[in-house]
């Protein structure tokens, strides 16, 4: 679990990424130079279409750089080959999505030990782990669930537990409350701001969400591919 | 962590139950057939051995070695007292017959027919040939007349005669070339359902032909009937190199036969492509139903890979749903094949009086099911659908995570 909020989780150094529609370039990131620190709550906002997909991409391993450099956790991410993105990706990231994008026919349980088992934890701490998860996400009670009988709330409950519970580096949210009703998304962004005090794990969001924006400490806002504005809030 | 992936793949294709049950279908039905197809051509090759060998030719022949080339009647089987007192000491003979035969001519008032003529033992042909079985008038060589004469349908139609009505046949004498001549009553009329047979063949006594013949005490043929199934088919059995000696020939069905070896030789080929049809036809349902499933669940499959898992687990993922279906598909096609079989086993198929390469079938066509038919061909389906699988599995494989996942950041 990191601990030391001086250290840089991210760093990109003039990022760049131009790819092709029909034959036509199309500029989606034009050099971004952006260091977040461990421990932040940093949501990067912005229109449609104004590259903050494209940009947590690239910070995440899923997609490469026309140019410049990706640093996360202090490794370039361009030396790296699929396996060991993949592996990197795995140890250091969390994920949550818009559509929570659980494993459907996996139990709640079985969802959030996968990256564990991946890691290959032992059976007995794997389990020990997913519990205590969800009982701090108040999801104890639906460990044998499957996916489809929860709510969009919930899902979205165990998928943040599935971000989690491997203790990443960093946790990627893109639109997490984008599904969900004001009342739900309020709650589980309290949860995930708590979390973030009390286990200082870094989160990065891709949003439009106002609530988001009201409880980041940074706002990191994306133009036409450039970084617009930055700002710190207390 | 192959637990983790056998769960995933196995949860997977019950996932949508219909596809895995048209998909399952397709392979299921592809399997049935192989193995149907296959009890069939075992049931077809032995009932053309059956009617080859049990209608009159016998498992096996001993001859004089030159006989079988013109049928040349002063080619007599040598030492034949030595031949029969050693085949009576076999025990892998469970009966043999003797047989004097020669071409004839043999005539009506209304008509005349060149004729096979058949000098047999009616006791011991009897162990040998379906002879007495097919006689549809008359009798068997019942009475004690030696002028009896059985002659088979067709001929009697030829030559317009009917049961107690008397013939002249005429043949050559073996050594001399002089006529011979005989007037018979026809005492018997068969039907072989064997069109040859019917128009051609004339069983008269042993000692009678011999005695047309010139040939008193000497036979042409020595036909065997064997106690194990496959001595007449191997030629390398250590039975016929007792007997192929001292001037006489001592063969199985499979070389006086040998097109029917080649029928077989065809069936097999034949079982293959017809195999590699169905299988490629199978290939393209697996294959599509493989795709199918990863393209549903393309974003999936991106999140998989977003959240670690690496590219050889999404290839094995594949695989293992594939022997998921498999296994469903199997056992579909187990069944489905145990059906059929069992439904033509109770009713058979009519292809009497059909005629392939000199053999007519003569009996219901009945599947001859065999334990391996349920095992190699399931194996070779459940092998199969996993080297078909590595294709989308490699596919999943390379699956670029951004690009899968694009609908998200």
């Amino acid at each position: 679990m990191p601990s030391d909020k001086n250290r840089d989780i991210i760093v990109t150094k003039n990022v760049t990424k131009t790819y092709s529609d029909s034959g036509i370039p199309v500029h989606a990131i034009r050099g971004i130079d952006l260091t977040v620190k461990n421990g932040e709550f940093t949501a990067i906002v912005g229109p449609s279409g104004c590259g903050k997909t494209t940009f947590l991409n690239i910070i995440s391993g899923l997609d490469t750089v026309t140019e410049g450099k990706v640093w996360l956790g202090g490794q370039l991410l361009s030396q790296m080959s699929g396996r060991e993105l993949s592996d990197f990706r795995r140890d250091s990231i969390g994920f949550i999505f818009q559509a929570y994008n659980l494993i459907p026919v996996l139990s709640v349980e079985e969802n959030v030990e996968y990256i564990m088992l991946l890691q290959g934890v032992p059976a007995r701490e794997r389990h020990e782990r997913v519990i205590k998860m969800l009982q701090l996400l108040k999801m104890e009670d639906f460990a044998d669930r499957l996916p489809p009988k929860l709510s969009g709330g919930q899902q979205q409950r165990v998928a943040i537990a599935r971000a989690m519970v491997a203790e990443p580096l960093l946790v990627l949210a893109d639109e997490p409350t984008a599904n969900l009703d004001s009342k739900s998304g309020g709650e589980l962004l309290d949860l995930m701001r708590k979390l973030n005090q009390s286990t200082g794990m870094t989160f990065v969001f891709s949003t439009h969400d106002q609530m988001i924006m009201e409880r980041a400490t940074r706002l990191v806002t994306l133009k036409d591919g450039y970084i617009d504005s930055d700002n710190w809030r207390d | 962590m192959i637990g983790i992936y056998a769960k995933l793949a196995w949860r997977n294709v019950l996932r949508n139950k219909r596809r895995t049950l048209i998909a399952g279908a397709a392979i299921g039905i592809g399997l049935a057939s192989l193995i149907f197809v296959d009890a069939l051509m075992l049931g077809m090759e032995a009932n053309m051995i059956d009617s080859a060998t049990s209608s009159f030719m016998g498992e096996g022949q001993i001859h004089h070695e030159e006989y079988r080339k013109a049928f040349d009647a002063e080619k007599t089987t040598l030492h034949l007292s030595e031949v029969t007192n050693r085949l009576d000491t076999e025990n892998v003979v469970e009966h043999y017959t003797e047989r004097v035969m020669s071409f004839g001519m043999l005539s009506s008032p209304s008509n005349a027919s060149s004729v096979q003529m058949i000098g047999v033992n009616p006791s011991t042909e009897r162990n040998l040939s379906e002879t007495d079985e097919v006689i549809i008038e008359g009798d068997y060589f019942k009475s004690d007349n030696s002028h009896d004469i059985l002659i088979g349908k067709k001929l009697a139609e030829l030559l317009e005669v009917e049961l107690g009505d008397r013939v002249v046949l005429t043949t050559a004498q073996a050594h001399t070339g002089d006529l011979a001549q005989e007037m018979f009553r026809i005492s018997g009329i068969f039907y072989f359902n064997v069109r040859d047979m019917d128009s051609y063949f004339a069983f008269i006594r042993i000692n009678r032909a011999q005695k047309m013949l010139g040939l008193p005490g000497e036979v042409h043929q020595i036909a065997l009937k064997f106690t194990k199934d496959n001595i007449g088919r191997n030629a390398e059995h250590p039975f016929w190199s007792r007997y192929a000696k001292d001037g006489n020939e001592a063969v199985g069905w499979a070389i006086l036969m040998p097109q029917l070896e080649n029928v077989f030789d065809m069936t097999e080929v034949s079982k293959w492509v017809v195999g590699l049809i169905l299988f490629a036809v199978v290939a393209l349902v697996i294959v599509n139903s493989l795709f199918m499933s990863l393209y549903e669940r393309i974003f999936e499959f991106g999140v998989l890979r977003a959240v670690g898992t690496r590219p050889l687990a999404m290839g094995r993922l594949v695989v293992f749903e594939s022997a998921a279906l498999a296994v469903i598909s199997i056992v579909m096609g187990m069944l489905l094949g145990f059906f059929l079989l069992y439904i033509v086993s109770q009713t058979g198929i009519n292809y009497s009086g059909i005629e392939y390469e000199g053999v007519t079938f003569r009996k219901l066509l009945y599947p001859v099911v065999e334990v391996r038919q349920f095992v190699v061909y399931p194996l070779f389906a459940f092998l199969f659908t996993l080297l078909i699988a590595l294709y989308p599995a490699t596919y999943a494989a390379r699956l670029i995570p951004a690009k899968a996942m694009r609908k998200s950041f």
